[in-house]
């Protein structure tokens, strides 16, 4: 799209810190970049990644959605709850799939819809999914899941891959074509660059809007519930403080949170730098919540720098004249 | 030959405050000297020199891009020269920043007024008064935001918030702002572009009053008959260098003109009448609640309907509801024939409507796109192969074919429009709804704010689309185009409609009479203070 | 209606309306529960509505100026442990320095975010994000997850959550209380009559404005942050003296029901409009339902899901009502054409609604 040439730089930053971190990483544990590795590298942010991609969409469009982590969490507690109740697997899965769907609607509707800012609105959804989702499974812990179940999270498949690394390559490539070959996708960017015109352009922001929403909510209730079938059992706090890293995913990608810009490689070499990134931590013992700290500042590295580079190229073109 | 709005004369003949600056201040109050400007690879000013001397209005005119408001910017501390010196009142200064150049005495005024809608009118005004300490006196802001505007002769309560004033008011209180801070140099940035006529004059008024009372001022304008109407000087810039200085009465609208451009071009030449063509819009009783009431016309193939009027009084809400943005409450639109109700654009569009609004930045265009992505935009569906995928090659064939027709310039469609100067990016706006192939088309303003090549360029459209069978509304508060250029004219005031007039019937004084609804020697009723 | 337009603003207006639902609900409560006006409920209700409602006042500053914090939660964390911790190691230690360090360690971490938001321009959705993970992290790792523990901690201290300062009848004023009511109150003042106060509402109002003007625009978003921190680190002070017991769980989540509270309490999530009045109104209304509820109950569990229910209806009918009650106040000032309602002014083209 327009300002490529930018954005080819950011890229090529990416890919150098990728093959900074993937080299340390290798040289702490020669087994690095056997195919075993790569597998588990992927396997323990899958469900992270997968909802990167539609947040990816959203966030293009100039929108955020907070709540993601948290509609996760409340369709993997909803299909623990319906299953503890008795109801056939397929179908708790089919209602937990719907409801996130449906809170995804819900959010898309007061965005959309009503005009509330996005911020507020999915904010609220944080707090209020989690806080439902609570409400169901209360302070108990639901596994016992039957085994194809639990399979789906975890067993190879395909060769080497599981179902789950299957669902997000699927994912990426339509994200991917939609975004930046489709008309939907140049119907995003518009609504990103400038909602007011695109509307005046006849653009049908509202209905999008509300379908990426919608989406969101979908592909994150499907996460979820991927989530829980890997863990092997779900309580009222799974997935909590996810949408740190799927944002972080994103704007580290080059997607400007002001929407409107951004590509689908980016997204896909920064996920691929904190999944390395996460891993080698991990390796190198470091605790979760000091991983986590360490996402916090890339996140915050990700919208600074380039603002630090644009400064610094106007002061020296300043200079220069 | 110049077209003058129909607005009593500000001031007589022989104004006896009126002083020629050459015999009595020899000292300029603000001198720019030399100053050279480039950013990237544009040179935006060369070589500039400007005097502003106290006690006088200095009108600056120029094409779009000829470096005004990069002057603008630089005398009110936004950018800095990269060549020249800044002399004030004697020394030399550098401005760094606005409140350096509040602290010298410089104040601007600018299109769209920078007022905070949260807070009262008072707090506006005093916002930025660094030497009145740290604590909030109430009371005394009241009393001397009441009195400041007493001083300017405007009756506006100090109390309110600034959310909701009018375009006038706001005006008005950024002058009251001015003032409070003892501005020596003011600049007007093309300050009349959104008022009535009636606005304006009031603005002359305080200008004038302001020049009375040793402020110089800085007036940035399109509008050249109001330049000829209140200035002292007159300067013309053309690609970023000073072309001349010369007092009005050493100069006229033609001339300036003529420098402007560089080239000899003629004022507007009216329209050719075209044979009328079937008819094709009917509207009836068209009504939009608490908008606009009752407005009722035809429009036939290779029509052109003006719709004049005053700022406010209804006309681009008529073209929303008409493109189904805002759509109307009560009335009926025949359309070939068969009713329709318009209620979202991508109807208007179905129907052959289409809307290109007077404000091409915000809302005509999506700036960071293409050239090419723009005008697909809102036919995109045209572009889109079986699975849904863009056509780049057809898109840009589009996009070639209007840049020939509309002499569009620009090194290539894959451009980002941001790039393109205001007359290119009103090209590109109105190629995008050329592309829709509409039966019906609404221009609201689609000259204001080009220069003057671009504009010739766009009214040769206008005919070529009349001409093809096009039903054209439009809407401008450009009174010389509007009968220049229409066939038949309708005025709106205040949500109604008061007149719709024959070619032979329209002049400006019909039109102003019908707009502002009575004779022109009694001032206008019900206009804002 | 013109004396009402000169003195009353549309936004206190909805602060006032607030103030009527909250006696409306404690009337409705009161009713429901036995024993409701006594002076335990108002402690309860007091003992969250200090915490939250310091950390509010520091919210408001910051989202009036068109930002948000969401690192508080983090910050109230790390300076309720590392100030407990301090002082469980010299008993000895004066009190007013351990405040003081407390705000100070606050004001550091808040002036972090200060410097990110305004000069090098990151949004604070993300710097916020970030740092709520960062400074949640460094707490985790500082402390080896040991926990403070109320028998590690001086008398003064402890007890500082049970003096008495005033009684009245049955309401019961501490030491806390006092501390939270004044900070109200200094800052409702602040906002009011000091031009830097003022300056923050213009710089959420127009932003764009605001910079062009030369208003004192960075230095007075870096100052939010600053107050923000600063006041969340009082509000660490507090938790350390009522709770005594301190994990590296303190704090979390916090964040999420100050914006609540906040929003609820009339602040346009846009800034510029709204006061510290109304978040701590925001904050009092949210304390009498989570306790009332508690009373009549209701599972805990249900607190979260009405919390965002309450920030989604809030937002919502600010957007509502608040923007008819301004076209209302508008239209007042327009000339009205005999028989026609008023036109809806094209004059917003001017002052942007955000």
């Amino acid at each position: 799209m327009i300002a490529l040439g930018r954005l080819k730089s950011w890229e090529g930053l990416l890919l150098a810190i990728l093959v900074v971190v993937v080299a340390m990483n290798v040289m702490r544990s020669p087994y690095y970049l056997g195919i075993d590795n790569v597998v588990n590298l992927f396997q323990l942010s899958i469900e992270k990644i997968i909802v990167a991609l539609t947040m990816t969409m959203i966030i293009v469009s100039g929108e955020i959605d907070l709540s993601v982590a948290s509609i996760m969490g409340l369709a993997a507690v909803l299909l623990g709850c319906l299953f503890k109740a008795g109801i056939p697997m397929p179908a708790a899965i089919l209602i937990a799939l719907l409801s996130g769907l449906a809170a995804g609607l819900f959010n898309g509707f007061w965005v959309a819809q009503a005009g509330l800012p996005s911020l507020a609105v999915t904010l609220a959804g944080l707090i209020g999914y989690r806080g439902l989702a609570r409400v169901f499974i209360q302070d108990h812990s639901i596994g016992g899941f039957p085994a194809w179940f639990d399979t789906i999270g975890q067993q190879r498949t395909v060769g080497p891959l599981t179902i789950s690394i299957m669902i997000f390559f699927i994912l990426f490539v339509i994200v991917a074509v939609t975004l930046h070959g489709s008309g939907l996708g140049r119907l995003v960017y518009a609504i990103g660059n400038n909602t007011q015109a695109a509307r005046y352009a006849g653009v049908r922001v509202k209905l999008i809007k509300l379908c990426l929403f919608g989406a969101s909510g979908l592909v994150a209730a499907l996460a979820g519930i991927l989530y829980g079938a890997r863990l092997g059992s779900v309580r009222g706090d799974i997935a909590t403080g996810f949408e740190l890293d799927i944002i972080t995913m994103v704007l580290l990608g080059g997607v400007s949170i002001f929407g409107g810009s951004g590509n689908i490689i980016g997204v896909g070499l920064s996920i691929l730098v904190i999944l390395n990134l996460r891993n080698g931590m991990g390796l190198a013992n470091i605790t979760g919540d000091t991983q986590t700290s360490v996402v916090g500042a890339l996140l915050i590295l990700s919208v600074l720098v380039p603002n630090l580079m644009h400064t610094l190229k106007t002061k020296w073109k300043e200079r220069k004249t | 030959m110049d077209r003058q709005r129909d607005v009593r004369p500000i001031f007589a003949a022989e104004d006896p405050v009126r002083t020629s600056p050459e015999s009595g201040d020899a000292v300029p109050i603000l001198e720019m000297r030399n100053i050279g400007k480039s950013f990237d690879a544009t040179q935006a000013l060369d070589d500039v020199s400007l005097a502003l001397y106290p006690g006088e209005i200095h009108a600056l005119l120029g094409e779009n891009g000829a470096g005004k408001s990069t002057l603008i910017k630089i005398i009110t501390g936004v950018h800095q020269p990269d060549r020249g010196e800044i002399v004030f009142a004697g020394q030399v200064v550098a401005i760094h920043n606005a409140a350096e150049a509040q602290r010298l005495g410089i104040a601007a005024i600018y299109q769209e007024p920078l007022l905070f809608p949260d807070l009262n009118v008072a707090e506006n005004i005093f916002i930025n008064h660094q030497d009145r300490g740290q604590v909030v006196g109430w009371g005394r802001m009241f009393r001397e935001a009441e009195a400041l505007l007493a001083e300017l002769g405007v009756a506006l309560d100090v109390r309110r918030l600034a959310r909701g004033l009018t375009l006038a008011a706001q005006q008005t209180v950024e002058i009251a702002k001015a003032i409070s801070l003892k501005v020596r140099v003011l600049i007007l940035d093309e300050p009349t572009a959104s008022l009535s006529a009636h606005e304006v004059e009031q603005l002359f008024k305080l200008v004038l009053g302001l020049r009375s009372q040793g402020v110089a001022v800085l007036f940035v304008s399109h509008r050249i008959e109001e330049v000829f109407q209140i200035a002292d000087k007159v300067t013309v810039f053309r690609d970023g260098r000073r072309i001349s200085t010369r007092p009005r009465s050493e100069t006229s609208s033609q001339r300036s003109i003529t420098e402007m451009v560089g080239r000899e071009t003629g004022l507007l030449q009216p329209r050719p009448p075209v044979p009328q063509g079937e008819l094709l819009l009917s509207v009836r009783g068209l009504s939009r609640a608490g908008v606009f009431e009752d407005v009722n016309f035809d429009l036939h193939r290779g029509e052109v309907l003006g719709f004049g009027g005053l700022i406010g009084a209804g006309r681009t809400d008529v073209g929303l509801a008409l493109f189904g943005i805002e759509p109307a409450t009560a009335g009926t639109i025949i359309l070939n024939g068969k009713r329709a109700a318009i209620n979202s654009p991508r109807e208007g569009m179905r129907l052959g409507i289409a809307y290109a609004s007077e404000d091409r930045r915000q809302l005509g265009l999506s700036l960071p796109m293409s050239i090419s992505a723009n005008i697909s935009l809102p036919v995109l569906v045209r572009y889109l192969n079986r699975v849904g995928l863009v056509r780049t090659s057809l898109e840009k064939a589009t996009a070639e074919t209007f840049r020939k027709r509309l002499a569009i310039r620009t090194p290539s469609v894959d451009l980002a429009v941001a790039k393109l100067s205001g007359g290119n990016q009103q090209k590109v706006m109105l190629s995008k709804w050329l592309n829709t192939r509409p039966s019906v088309m609404i221009l609201d303003e689609p000259t204001r704010g080009i220069d003057v090549g671009a504009k010739a360029e766009v009214h040769n459209m206008i005919c070529e689309l009349a001409a093809e069978g096009v039903g054209i509304i439009l809407i401008s508060s450009d009174l010389p185009e509007v009968l220049a250029m229409s066939d038949r004219v309708l005025v709106m005031r205040e949500g109604r409609q008061t007149a719709i007039l024959n070619r032979n019937e329209a002049n400006q004084e019909s039109v102003m009479r019908a707009a502002m609804g009575q004779t022109s020697d009694r001032p206008a009723e019900g206009a804002s203070t | 209606m013109n004396w009402l337009q000169r003195r009353v603003r549309p936004e206190q207006i909805r602060e006032l309306s607030l103030l009527l639902l909250i006696i409306l609900a404690v009337t409705i409560f009161g009713s429901l529960i036995p024993y409701y006006y006594t002076s335990r409920t108002f402690d309860r209700i007091a003992e969250s509505v200090t915490i939250i409602g310091i950390v509010g006042i520091g919210q408001t500053l910051v989202v009036l100026t068109r930002n948000i914090d969401l690192s508080v939660g983090s910050i109230v964390g790390c300076t309720a442990y590392f100030i407990g911790a301090l002082i469980a190691g010299n008993n000895g230690i004066n009190p007013l320095a351990a405040i003081l360090l407390a705000i100070a360690m606050g004001a550091v971490m808040g002036a972090i975010n200060g410097v990110l938001v305004a000069w090098a321009r990151v949004p604070s959705i993300i710097v916020t994000l970030g740092t709520l993970a960062i400074y949640r992290g460094m707490l985790v790792d500082l402390s080896g997850a040991r926990t403070v523990t109320s028998d590690s901690l001086p008398g003064w201290l402890l007890n500082l959550a049970r003096v008495n300062l005033l009684t009245i009848g049955m309401v019961r004023i501490g030491a806390l209380f006092t501390i939270a009511l004044s900070m109200v109150v200094i800052f409702q003042i602040g906002t009011t009559y000091l031009r830097a106060g003022r300056c923050i509402y213009a710089i959420g109002s127009n932003p764009d404005a605001a910079l062009l003007i030369g208003l004192p625009f960075r230095r007075l978003v870096f100052l939010v942050f600053v107050i923000s921190g600063a006041l969340s680190g009082l509000a660490g002070f507090v938790m350390l003296a009522r709770f005594g017991n301190i994990t590296v769980e303190a704090g979390r989540g916090l964040e999420l029901e100050v914006v609540a509270a906040v929003v609820v309490g009339g602040v346009n999530i846009f800034g510029g409009s709204g006061s510290v009045v109304g978040a701590t109104l925001g904050a009092v209304m949210l304390g009498i339902l989570e306790q009332s509820l508690l009373r009549l109950q209701i599972s805990e569990f249900w607190r979260d899901a009405l919390l965002g229910l309450l920030i989604l209806l809030a937002v919502a009918s600010d957007a509502v009502i608040l923007q008819r009650l301004r076209t209302l106040w508008g239209r007042a000032e327009l000339k009205v054409a005999p028989g026609m309602p008023p036109p809806v002014p094209e004059t917003e083209k001017g002052v942007t609604n955000p």
